[in-house]
């Protein structure tokens, strides 16, 4: 009798232990399922979110040793902006607009990134790419030129499709200009973007506003021709005045490079 | 985030295989396998005893899995789509578990790794990447983490002559070893992969260092770089590092002042003062002075280069941080003005003076 009660007992313990192990494993499994769904989804949020943000910066902001601290950084901003653009998607359905400006940009984005620079911001058909911002660059005056004489080539390649296809040509104005300016992640709690201020950013805008009045493409400041070397054939414009500055801006169109370079 | 083995786009091969029945033969004695990299490599004596070096290298102090998955997190940070391939399929024969070669390559917490290998892994993932360059703090917290300075430094070389093999493989656009990678995957590989799990249970192939005399600190300090190679005496490490760099410098196939300034372009583009100060110490015995030196830094050109090589600093730089495509369609560019000897010796330089700079980061 007390036998057959211990061994129902013992019967008992295993059956229980058994539901125990069967139900922790399930558990387990439950919580690898639940874990390997999360990380599918971060991944794909990842690449999703590159398509708006620089990959370089994606990686920085999801990797947790990495602060992204702001600091103070010495970088080479080009602004470029299209020429006669409102008026042109006056004239053009809006499809037709979206399209060639996002092709447009497609091009640009290729000859920034080719010379080691990323594309910061779109606002309306204007762009802004950083030389230096995501990590120094002894060459970033030097990347800058060259990117803005691609983008000068990617135009001519794009605006020949264009014209095959019967719209109109583009016609853009790059200011570029370096000096220290502030990086790191600026913004809301809901909306914040890496970039940088300080007053060399107005600088480069401004300058990128000259190229209208002196109907050129592409201006740099003196201080981005004393960071360049002599590998490009620069033409100097009179001195000018521009908004929040008290004194006149020297500035220098790039006509091409120099013929002893490549 | 780093690409997947199918993310990554790889062009054609920019240099031929080149028939080499002695040296086949020789590298089928010591590893069994003639790769597609050892083809391709041939010509030049110092570059392919390296590439073999890289390949065959068996860490004395840390162990074969954390070098096994140093290697393949390296050649995933490098998008190498020929070495994550081969290093992924690699993994597999030894008999890792799928499960745990995606964690690893998708850099999520797997449960198999324990605190020091996921620091190991990050550890690999920023010496890599070097961007931003690693910190101190980021090796302070492997010592930390009860690895030893010796450790540490074996961790780095690994880290290093992988990025040098990744180099190699990227710059020539080395068709990946398919069949390998199909055999690892397929039944057989399973077999394998059983037979390697049983062997890494029983402690097979650890301390299987190499059997050459050790480089003391003091023939390491006198040679070239030897600033930075010092650390690696008594490793077998300093062997690969040493032979490596005075076959680069011994070779006439590219000048050597060069060679100098590719290294110091590279050092200055990943800012490591200590390298850049080494490659001026070998410049100034060329007869180059700082002042030029400056210059060709600064300007990226040299009139010491000859008119063919005249894009080689600005190419130099491109090797250190870049998209696979770009690099191969401008280590193409760099081809049409180079023959093939060169071009195989350039590759060669700016692949080893990668990896010499990201070990020198050790040590600043």
């Amino acid at each position: 009798m007390t036998w057959a009660l211990a061994a129902l007992g013992i019967l008992a313990l295993s059956i229980g232990l058994s539901a125990l192990i069967v139900g922790s494993r399930r558990r387990q499994r439950q919580l690898e399922n639940l874990l390997a769904t999360t990380e599918r989804k971060l991944e794909q949020l990842q690449r999703q979110f590159e398509r708006f943000v620089p990959a370089d910066v994606v990686e920085r902001l999801t990797d947790e040793r990495d602060a992204f601290a702001p600091e103070h950084r010495q970088v080479t901003m080009l602004f470029a902006d299209l020429r006669g653009f409102t008026a042109l998607c006056d004239r053009l359905d809006p499809a037709v607009t979206v399209n060639i400006l996002n092709e447009y940009f497609s091009h640009m984005n290729r000859a920034i990134a080719r010379h080691h620079g990323h594309v910061t911001e779109f606002v309306g058909d204007g762009l802004l790419a950083l030389f230096g911002a995501l990590e120094p660059n002894p060459w970033q005056a030097r990347d800058a030129v060259q990117a803005a004489l691609d983008m000068r080539a990617e135009l001519a390649r794009y605006n020949d499709t264009l014209s095959a296809r019967g719209l109109p040509e583009l016609r853009f104005g790059i200011g570029i200009h370096g000096g220290e300016v502030v990086t790191g992640v600026i913004g809301t709690a809901g909306l914040s973007k890496f970039s940088v201020t300080g007053d060399p950013i107005n600088v480069a805008s401004r300058v990128e506003g000259l190229t209208a009045k002196y109907q050129v493409d592409l201006l740099i400041t003196e201080e981005v021709r004393r960071a360049i070397d002599d590998g490009f054939r620069l033409r100097a414009m009179p001195p000018s005045h521009v908004k929040g500055k008290t004194e006149t801006i020297q500035t220098y169109f790039v006509e091409s490079v120099a013929g002893h370079h490549h | 985030m780093a690409l997947l083995l199918n993310e990554i786009i790889w062009g054609e091969p920019l240099l031929p295989i080149v028939q080499d029945p002695a040296w086949e033969a020789e590298v089928r004695r010591r590893s069994g396998h003639v790769s597609e990299v050892d083809l391709r490599v041939a010509p030049s004596h110092w570059l392919r005893e390296a590439a073999q070096a890289a390949t065959g290298f068996h860490p004395s102090v840390i162990s074969e899995r954390l070098c096994r998955i140093g290697n393949m997190v390296t050649a995933q940070e490098n998008a190498c789509r020929y070495c994550y391939g081969a290093n992924r399929a690699y993994m597999k024969v030894l008999g890792y578990s799928e499960a745990f070669i995606q964690s690893v390559e998708r850099d999520v917490q797997a449960a198999e790794a324990d605190e020091r290998e996921r620091a190991f892994i990050a550890f690999c993932r920023n010496l890599a990447r070097s961007r931003p360059r690693p910190s101190r703090a980021a090796r302070d917290s492997l010592l930390g983490l009860g690895y030893t300075q010796a450790e540490v430094t074996e961790m780095a070389f690994v880290i290093a002559s992988c990025c040098f093999y990744n180099r190699v493989s990227t710059l020539i656009a080395c068709p990946p070893e398919r069949k390998f990678e199909s055999m690892a995957n397929g039944p057989v590989g399973r077999l394998l992969g059983l037979a390697g799990s049983l062997l890494r249970l029983f402690g097979f192939g650890k301390g299987r260092a190499q059997a050459e005399a050790p480089i003391d600190a003091a023939s390491l300090s006198a040679g070239r770089f030897g600033a930075i190679l010092t650390p690696l005496a008594n490793l077998p490490a300093a062997r690969f590092m040493k032979s490596a760099l005075d076959g680069a410098f011994e070779s006439e196939v590219l000048d050597r002042t060069a060679k100098g300034l590719m290294f110091a372009v590279i050092a200055r583009t990943l800012n490591s003062p200590l390298c850049e100060s080494e490659a001026a110490k070998l410049l100034a015995g060329e007869g180059v002075g700082s002042a030029e030196v400056e210059s060709a830094l600064s300007t990226l050109h040299s009139s010491r280069l000859r008119p063919s090589e005249s894009g080689l600093l600005s190419w130099a730089r491109d090797t250190v941080y870049y998209e696979t495509p770009e690099i191969q369609r401008k280590t193409g560019a760099l081809a049409a003005g180079l023959d093939n000897a060169t071009l195989l010796e350039a590759i060669g330089v700016a692949a080893l003076a990668n990896a010499t700079v990201r070990f020198a980061m050790l040590l600043e």
